[in-house]
């Protein structure tokens, strides 16, 4: 009853102002959630492990199913089995999966070389990832790398994976980690084939 | 004869410097002028000075002269009963005369001081031809409907020409009980007793400002040179001012429209050398437009700009601190024998830049952020990303429609847009011009109040209040949803006087509808859903005048808050705490159970406020800290909404003694404590406590005017109340701040009026890191800040 007397109430308080002013006009319960634009949502990235010679790349990827949102990303997807000896030719790609159709950001990100960089931590000493790419000025930017495995490496391990955004940040081409606004933070298990 | 004329001359001396410390010689900024409408009481009794005896039948009459707002004089006249005693009610709030006549006795005359305070006289009458003895008078101040019961202060027009700040927050912030949180020099938001935000209501121009009050990092949308008075009323005022005023009130008073005299205007201009401000402000108004079919009509046009670069720490500037303000009014209004009229158009614009510091992307970087050292950036004038873009269009009508004895009803209809946008250095290139938050708040209220004459000793108000509002929500990242909310309230607060008792109490029913709108996008999903609240609030409060210039008054208040849409439903990272807060859809309101007690002593040379209160909050909204959020970006320190019991308890002192005419020294002091009953401990963003001093040296010449110069402390101890929990540490310690001032009022140049002042805000160049200083994990707070002001009428 409260609810229904406010209601007319509120409804004649519009009426009232309508014809004060038109900017009542979008004020009457015009009260849209609408998306504008578009948010640099990324939701899933996979990580690429070509051999030279060739042959099965090996390939993983880390979805998380609301980008920014609070549910964590979901288990890795797909192994990194690693071969002692070989030094892989990787790339990563960010994509956002939850826009139709699905958006490559990689893309993006090698638009606006200049101020991103990706950095690779890896917790196995055997295994070494060398970025092989530069942006416009020169300094490594990390999408394409190398990944080079010791032959006396062995067990298994972790590369964490940090795609940095440099804004306010001036990019070092010598930084070995972010010294910007983190876009990306994940990290990919692997392990190396005895 | 001797022992009379001795009386006599003391009393002249008196007179001499009391009138001396009214004169318009340099004004405290915390001294109360009375506003328009004010009203005061007289209670007196009539005594024989030999016997002590009461005098009975004694006839007592008040006077008040003409003034610019009435054009003849105003004459109560009453008696004194069989115990001696007289009362008059509802006198102006000025200087007025009282005659006394009793037969068998000398005739009695004074002028009674009613500006400040209502007067407690005793008047004692000598027998046939001799002396009158001590007066002695109280008065209770009216300059705002709870004043008489509740704790508030003012800053006046020569007070605010004085001390305004470089945004409204700043301007009020050195008041007993007011605290600001602050992000650089561009946002202050008002802290009342502890609490802040939705908890704390801004009235401007008589209207509810709905400017996304609940973001901490939201300052209120107003020009502060619009304002010709601010009060600041602590503790729950939700009867009169509705659920958001659980913690107090904002008002920020404009003066009425002229209704007499030609255009006449001022020009008033203040610069802030630490962010090299220059703030510009233009009005003109007068009485002679002349309007078709309406006749002669009141105007007041008015234009502000600021322009402010990177505040300045002591040793750094604050990269991408400067903003922009661009605000003007148009106002119209009528006055005539059947009441008022007023429409106003005003819009306030800014652009503010937030520090690049405190955007960060996760945990890591605010890690880092924190335990960098702030890079030295050079001055400018440029604001870079993040930045905030805001702007509030206000349509007020006010009619105020006179009926007989003082009794008067006021209809106010509003509309506001807010218009808010802020965008992040993120985002794909394409996109970086299109808003990461961007919300327009649409918002009608309708307001009609009743204030009747007084009847059977009872005088108040009754009112309706209604406000629809629509919220759109348009960026491209998630903030709030958009939604709906419609409010209705009945309020009635009567004033019951009885002597020297008043008592005042109020009763106040809301009904609150929120609808939210879905939102789904980008994996973000948010319920649509209608909740509704109803509840009742209340107050109840006592004053009593113990002696001339002394009162003491209690007041009990009950009041209650349903959640706002962001603690229902934030979703997202708040940058420059790397927080992830998550809202809470189930979330009852909270209530409040508060009791106060004011003391307040008025002397010519001495006045003193002090309040001491608790307050009890059942169901107190909070950001409670919960598991760390993991997100493809990294890990976050999560924050949930949730609700406990808290407590606040606090005292305020404000005092000013002028122990010679020429010499004033004020001493404010504020100490709060905010704890969470259920699960033990202090609660976040709890000010810490502060003490205020200073000292003025004045005086009054023809051409320099009413002239003072003067220093200051600010002291603040240490913060040791901060929850645990947190994921930062916080800086707490204490620190000192040294201000110094001097300026006049009335100074003539050029034949032309001007008020001048020059002050140094940090005069020692201290560093220091504030406890609600948002910017307190990266950087210092503003280093020393040498400000002019200037006034020029025309």
């Amino acid at each position: 009853m409260i609810e229904q007397a406010l209601r007319g109430m509120s409804r004649t308080v519009v009426r009232a102002g309508a014809g004060a002013m038109l900017l009542v006009v979008s004020a009457c319960g015009d009260s849209s959630t609408a998306p504008g634009g578009e948010n640099e949502v990324i939701s899933r990235v996979t990580l690429t492990l070509t051999p030279p010679s060739g042959g099965g790349a090996l390939s993983a990827y880390i979805d998380d199913s609301d980008g920014n949102g609070p549910t964590a990303p979901s288990a890795q997807v797909g192994t990194l089995a690693l071969v002692k000896g070989v030094t892989y030719a990787g790339t990563v790609k960010f994509e956002n999966r939850l826009a139709t159709p699905a958006e490559d950001i990689t893309a993006e990100v090698q638009a606006e070389a200049n101020e991103h960089r990706v950095f690779y931590t890896v917790t196995n000493t055997g295994v070494t990832v060398t970025t092989t790419d530069v942006d416009g000025q020169g300094r490594p930017l990390g999408v394409r790398f190398n990944t080079a495995v010791a032959s006396a490496a062995s067990g298994s391990g972790t590369v964490r994976v940090v795609l940095c955004h440099y804004d306010g940040a001036a990019k070092v081409a010598t930084a070995t980690s972010c010294a910007g606004e983190t876009d990306i933070d994940l990290s990919f298990n692997f392990t190396i084939a005895p | 004869m001797l022992n009379t004329s001795w009386v006599h001359l003391r009393r002249a001396a008196a007179w001499g410097v009391l009138v001396a410390a009214f004169a318009p010689v340099g004004r405290a900024p915390a001294a109360q002028a009375a506003p328009h409408g004010a009203t005061r009481h007289i209670h007196g009794i009539v005594e024989d000075d030999a016997s002590g005896r009461p005098v009975g039948g004694a006839t007592i009459i008040v006077e008040a002269s003409s003034s610019a707002r009435r054009s003849a004089p105003l004459r109560f006249t009453t008696s004194s009963d069989d115990k001696g005693r007289f009362d008059f009610r509802d006198l102006p709030a000025e200087v007025v005369r009282l005659q006394l006549r009793a037969l068998g006795f000398a005739p009695h005359e004074e002028r009674v001081d009613l500006t400040s305070a209502d007067r407690l006289l005793t008047i004692h009458l000598s027998v046939i031809a001799t002396r009158l003895q001590d007066v002695a008078v109280r008065a209770d101040t009216l300059p705002e409907r709870l004043a008489r019961v509740a704790a508030t202060s003012t800053l006046d027009a020569a007070a605010l020409a004085a001390t305004r700040g470089q945004t409204l927050g700043e301007t009020i912030k050195n008041l007993p009980g007011v605290a600001v949180i602050q992000f650089g020099p561009s946002i202050a938001k008002p802290v009342i007793r502890g609490l802040n935000s939705q908890r704390v209501l801004v009235m401007n121009a008589g209207l509810r400002q709905e400017d996304q009050q609940w973001g901490t990092e939201h300052a209120p949308n107003i020009d502060s040179f619009e304002a010709s008075s601010v009060t600041v009323v602590r503790g729950a005022a939700t009867v009169l001012y509705g659920a958001d005023a659980l913690g107090g009130v904002v008002r920020v008073d404009h003066a009425p429209v002229p209704d007499t005299g030609r255009m006449h205007g001022a020009v008033a201009l203040n610069t802030f050398s630490n962010s090299r401000q220059g703030a510009l402000s233009l009005s003109a108004q007068g009485a002679d437009l002349l309007l078709p079919a309406i006749g002669a009509t009141g105007y007041r046009v008015r234009l502000t700009s600021r322009v402010a670069g990177n505040g300045g720490a002591p040793d750094y500037y604050l990269s991408n601190t400067g903003f922009r303000e661009l605000n003007g009014s148009v106002a119209l209004g009528v006055a005539r024998s059947w009441g008022t009229a007023e429409v106003m158009l005003s819009r306030f614009g800014t652009a503010l830049g937030v520090l690049k510091q405190a955007h960060v992307g996760n945990a890591d970087d605010l890690q880092r952020a924190m335990t960098t050292p702030p890079t030295d950036s050079a001055f400018t004038y440029r604001i870079g990303r993040p930045n905030q873009e805001v702007s509030h269009t206000t349509f007020r009508t006010r009619v105020t429609l006179a009926a007989p004895q003082a009794s008067e009803l006021e209809i106010v209809y509003g509309l506001q847009y807010n218009h808010r946008r802020e965008f992040d250095n993120h985002g794909p290139l394409r996109f970086r011009n299109e808003a990461a938050f961007n919300l327009k708040l649409f918002s009608n209220s309708l307001d009609l109040r009743w204030t009747h004459a007084r009847w059977h000793g009872l005088k108040g108000t009754i009112g309706t209040s209604a406000l629809a509002q629509g919220n759109q929500t348009l960026g491209k990242a998630f903030l709030i949803p958009g939604y709906d909310l419609w409010q209705g309230a009945v309020y009635a607060q009567e004033e019951l006087a009885l002597g020297r008792l008043s008592l005042t109490a109020g009763l106040r029913g809301d009904a609150i509808s929120q609808t939210t709108i879905a939102y789904a996008d980008q994996g973000i999903r948010s319920a649509a859903g209608t909740r509704v609240w109803r509840d009742v609030s209340g107050s109840f409060g006592a004053a009593y005048l113990l002696a001339d210039g002394l009162d003491v008054s209690l007041r009990a208040a009950r009041a209650w808050r349903p959640p706002t849409v962001n603690e229902r439903f934030a979703q997202g990272v708040h940058h420059g705490t790397a927080q992830y807060e998550l809202g809470n859809a189930a979330l009852r309101p909270e209530r409040s159970h508060g009791m106060e007690a004011t003391l307040r002593f008025t002397r010519p040379f001495l006045q003193l406020e002090a309040a001491a209160y608790r307050n009890l909050i059942a169901g107190f909204m909070y950001l409670q800290p919960s598991a760390p959020v993991q997100t493809i970006r990294g890990a976050f320190p999560g924050y949930r909404y949730a609700q406990t019991d808290a407590q606040m308890r606090g005292v305020e002192l404000s005092s000013t003694w002028s122990p010679y005419t020429r010499l004033q020294l004020r001493l404010n002091g504020t100490m709060v404590r905010g704890t969470d009953r259920l699960r033990g401990g202090p609660l976040f963003d709890i000010p810490a406590d502060r003490v205020m001093l200073s000292s003025r040296w004045q005086g009054s010449r023809a051409r320099a005017g009413a002239w003072f110069v003067g220093m200051g402390a600010q002291l603040v101890r240490e913060q040791d109340g901060v929850p645990e929990g947190t994921v930062y540490t916080l800086p707490t310690a204490g620190y000192g701040l040294m201000q110094l001032e001097a300026g006049t009022a009335g100074a003539r140049w050029l034949g032309r009026r001007l008020d001048l002042s020059l002050s140094v805000n940090n005069a020692l160049n201290t560093r220091y890191r504030d406890y609600l200083s948002r910017y307190r994990l990266f950087v210092n707070d503003a280093g020393r800040d040498v400000v002019f002001r200037i006034t020029m009428p025309f």
